[in-house]
């Protein structure tokens, strides 16, 4: 959805690194198969997290074959091959949607001419998607609804202004398993995963939304209203925190069967990470 | 049953203290101190009973029938008598945060210091964390010498401070990630190079 989650790349071992790079490789394949070529350009991140914790969690093998990339002709590029990534392709076009649809109503005109172009391309994708899973579309429907009354309502608690994207995350995450216990903390760990990346976009955003005058739970915070930078820092800081303390004890009950460590380094090491280049307004590698 | 040794995650061949280090290791990490307000406490519970028994069995195993028995009970810290916050607890015990926050809300519901606590246990099962805190801290400063109370706010502030249950590597990741910055580098470098010239060699010649 933002992309927020991701490894810390120099911690990972090589062999670790061309595993998630084969689920990301994977999932772009799955998307341009399933659904269409331009939503390939959308993905982002989280997706592949959601995808390894997915085969993280099953028994059953991955194969890993090299394969043609779109993103480079000349060059095979190794990618999951053995299927498995359906879910968090269609996971990925369901969130994409409601992102550009989001976008239509509150940005600039260029990028909402964009955003209804972007739209009229990926309806059909869509359609497929959220008829392949009902549940999901109309949980993302749901508190994306949520989620506009709050913008509206200029909510000042940053608990409440998390909750839709939390939830939404929460709803995707739980999908991956059938057992119903493993079903209860993936639902904790994608609901803490949202939070975590609802907040630390707002503070990626923090600036830009001072200057448009644009709704952000940050700026509304006592002793914030006038960009105090460093109290805001503080805040997104500490809440940050509460949120990765929470989710490191949920993620602990999963049960994993595979890619532990590349799981670990997303978890323990890439959130936090990520949230510093934040923090401290480093560019974000792609 | 599963192989004792599989859940404690050592081998057969570990001697007694590695296999008590990796129990005491596990049960740190499903301690009900860390996830007593957690909606999945449930399973943390279930965990540590299965690594209690496994650590058992082991050391029964080794010593042909033991004699000594660990194990963690959960912390009971509740003593109160009042009916209408166990009834809270025992509401959001089984998940009906929506009832317990009801009954909290009611105006004739007493406010004090366990009004706050079950106030920030709604919160903190919601994910509502930054309201829990409020309401944990809230408790505290109202019954210091609480156990309960203070056991909740300190694991969140433990939080705060950047620990993460079950990180394999706990000092690195979070401001320096990479250990070294270019400042620590120099320093290390006119450092090298003071030893240097005190022993007469130079080892950055311009100072």
């Amino acid at each position: 959805m933002f992309g927020y989650i991701r490894p810390f790349k120099s911690q990972l071992k090589f062999c670790e690194y061309d595993i998630y790079k084969a689920v990301y490789c994977g999932l772009c394949k799955e998307i341009g198969k399933s659904y269409s070529v331009i939503l390939r350009f959308t993905l982002s991140y989280d997706f592949a997290f959601l995808g390894l914790l997915g085969f993280s969690l099953s028994d059953s093998e991955i194969s890993i074959k090299p394969q043609p990339c779109i993103a480079h002709p000349l060059k095979k590029t190794p990618c999951i091959a053995c299927g498995g990534l359906n879910y968090s392709a269609s996971a990925a076009v369901i969130s994409v949607y409601h992102k550009l649809k989001d976008d239509t109503i509150d940005s600039g005109f260029f990028r909402n001419f964009f955003s209804y172009v972007m739209l009229g391309f990926i309806k059909r994708s869509y359609n497929k998607a959220a008829k392949a899973f009902p549940v999901l579309t109309s949980a993302a429907e749901k508190y994306m609804a949520v989620q506009r009354e709050n913008e509206k309502e200029n909510t000042k608690s940053i608990d409440k202004a998390a909750e839709p994207t939390s939830q939404i995350m929460s709803e995707i995450a739980a999908e991956l398993s059938e057992d119903e216990n493993t079903k209860r903390i993936l639902s904790r760990i994608g609901y803490l995963l949202g939070r975590y990346v609802y907040i630390t976009d707002a503070l990626d955003d923090v600036k830009k939304d001072y200057k448009n005058k644009q709704y952000n739970p940050l700026l509304l915070q006592d002793g914030c209203e006038n960009l105090n930078i460093e109290k805001i820092r503080e805040l997104a800081k500490d809440s940050i925190y509460f949120t990765l303390g929470e989710l490191a004890n949920a993620y602990t009950l999963l049960n994993i069967k595979k890619f532990k460590p590349i799981l670990d380094n997303i978890i323990y090491l890439g959130l936090g990470n990520t949230f510093n280049l934040v923090l401290n307004e480093r560019e974000l590698l792609k | 049953m599963t192989d004792p040794y599989v859940i404690l995650g050592v081998s057969p061949s570990a001697t007694d203290d590695e296999i008590r280090e990796a129990y005491r290791k596990m049960s740190l990490k499903f301690h009900p101190d860390r996830h007593s307000q957690s909606t999945l406490s449930d399973l943390a519970e279930e965990k540590m009973k299965e690594i209690n028994a496994a650590f058992d069995r082991i050391m029964d195993m080794r010593r042909g029938g033991g004699e000594q028995k660990y194990s963690y009970t959960s912390s009971q810290y509740y003593s109160g008598d009042n009916s209408v916050f166990s009834e809270i607890r025992s509401q959001i015990k089984q998940g009906n945060l929506t009832d317990a926050e009801n009954i909290l809300d009611q105006p004739t519901t007493q406010r004090n210091a366990e009004w706050s606590f079950l106030k920030g246990s709604v919160c903190y099962a919601r994910g509502w964390l930054n309201e829990a805190f409020e309401n944990f801290s809230n408790a505290v400063r109202l019954d210091p010498q609480n156990a309960e109370y203070n056991a909740a706010l300190n694991s969140m502030i433990n939080a705060r401070q950047g620990n993460m249950n079950g990180n394999p590597n706990p000092y690195r990741g979070r401001d320096t990630v990479c250990g070294c910055s270019a400042c620590d580098l120099c320093q290390g470098l006119v450092c090298a190079d003071c030893c240097c010239e005190c022993s007469g060699g130079d080892l950055i010649s311009c100072c």
